[in-house]
């Protein structure tokens, strides 16, 4: 485990080194709190810190205080160094936001133990960030096939047509329906259906780039957004993400299953800003006309011809001076 | 029993409590040894100049370093001095400080022969 060791006395700071790499840490020492504070507030830095409480250019107290306000990063257990100190320094060590102090001379025994309690701390702390992020997870990914679910798409697409927009972009905005699915569900059944699903799952993250999303939308419909994408090549994608499931069949436990989709394709930017709501609106009528139209197709959703007005002929005004 | 008996009860290097700290590291002690050789006399000339001028901020802090030096190296009634010197300039008694700090230098005057003495001994 990294530690970090401030103080300014080049004698203590070697002993506390020595003791330490004995003990098993992988040290870092430095001589003034500048250098402590960096080094806290480095990506990847020492979770564990003593500190010297006199030292140049940042004191022991104002490091623990500087390292308190950067509230987003992982816990750093803080050990104040005193010299034999009175009751209110000590209060005033804690207040500042260390977590325990240590009297010089210390006792190598009692530092170890002290810093084996600092390292309870931490343990403690990356449990409960592991099950935050395990509960984040769950709350916006897909039981099944670990894709965003629909709560977590619509934020997502929210925020990205309003970026669009704003930078003039277009995004687009496929929603797609496994053709029959019924069918394996009802012949086949659920464990074969799930199986499917989670096939077609990673089909269409592996038809995307890094920066687009897949998510599921409901039972056997799934959406994908591909961020900033081009109009004139929009069509031509959504092509490639259709046949990345027509193109082989989907093997499964019970045998290979030649499958299709059907898509419905929006264009942001043909569209305007409109809500996430009335888009997939929008996009849901082109599918069901992919549907219509025979299945393992897509249809693009045209807005109608009054929102874009054609241009209208330049007036005379304008044209006699050329 | 007053404050000066106290502190003359105790060695004027603690050798045993040192070894101890350094897990009887003799390479790191000599190690230890060889800083303080080199920290202690230049820490003690910032101080003596601060005293001099009676800057008292100066001599509050160079006297805590070497209390914490003196301390860590097991110097105990050397660390008092400089404890007790550092004390006197946070109080501000300006006119005690020449005083302590030839309390400070009379002990380090026994120490150091002492840490001589032992860096002879481990040479051969």
């Amino acid at each position: 485990m990294k530690i970090l060791i401030a103080d300014d006395d080049a004698l203590s700071r070697r002993l506390l080194e020595k003791t330490l790499e004995r003990a098993g840490y992988e040290v870092t020492a430095v001589e003034n709190g500048k250098q402590a504070l960096e080094q806290l507030c480095k990506l990847d830095g020492p979770r564990l810190a003593l500190l010297d409480w006199v030292m140049p250019e940042l004191d022991g107290p104002s490091v623990c205080r500087a390292v308190r306000t950067r509230s987003e990063q992982t816990y750093v257990y803080m050990v104040l160094l005193t010299s034999k100190g009175s009751k209110e320094e000590t209060v005033l060590g804690l207040e500042s936001g260390a977590d325990d102090y240590l009297t010089k001379p210390f006792n190598a025994e009692e530092l170890r133990a002290r810093l084996r309690v600092g390292e309870r701390i931490l343990l403690l702390e990356d449990r409960l960030v592991e099950a935050r992020e395990n509960m984040r997870f769950r709350a916006t990914h897909d039981p099944l096939t670990s894709l965003l679910n629909r709560g977590a798409v619509m934020d997502l697409l929210a925020r990205e047509l309003h970026r669009a927009h704003r930078e003039k972009k277009s995004t687009a905005i496929l929603l797609g329906d496994v053709d029959h699915f019924k069918r394996v569900n009802d012949t086949m059944g659920h464990v074969v259906g799930d199986e499917v699903l989670i096939e077609i799952a990673n089909r269409l993250l592996g038809a995307v780039r890094s920066y687009d999303f897949v998510g599921r939308y409901g039972g056997e419909e799934f959406i994908v957004v591909l961020n900033n994408c081009d109009p004139n090549f929009a069509p031509a994608r959504a092509e490639a993400i259709r046949r990345s499931i027509s193109n082989r069949a989907i093997l499964s436990a019970k045998g290979s299953l030649p499958l299709t989709m059907s898509f419905g394709v929006l264009l942001s930017g043909e569209w305007g800003l409109r809500s996430v709501e009335e888009m997939l609106h929008e996009v849901d009528i082109a599918l069901y006309e992919a549907k219509a139209a025979g299945r393992d197709c897509l249809r693009i959703a045209k807005p109608p011809a009054k929102a874009e007005p054609p241009p209208s002929p330049l007036p005379e005004s304008v044209r006699l001076r050329h | 029993m007053n404050k000066r008996e106290e502190s003359f009860s105790e060695p004027v290097w603690n050798q045993a409590e040192l070894l101890e700290r350094v897990d009887n590291d003799q390479e790191l002690l000599r190690e230890l040894l060889n800083i303080f050789k080199e920290d202690f006399p230049l820490t003690m000339q910032s101080l003596e100049s601060a005293v001099a001028v009676q800057d008292l901020k100066d001599t509050a802090r160079l006297g805590h370093t070497l209390k914490g030096m003196l301390s860590s190296l097991g110097g105990v009634r050397t660390a008092a001095a400089a404890a007790r010197l550092e004390a006197i300039a946070s109080a501000g008694e300006t006119a005690s400080l020449r005083g302590a700090l030839d309390a400070l230098k009379q002990e380090a005057a026994s120490l150091l022969p002492e840490l001589e003495a032992y860096m002879a001994e481990v040479r051969h």
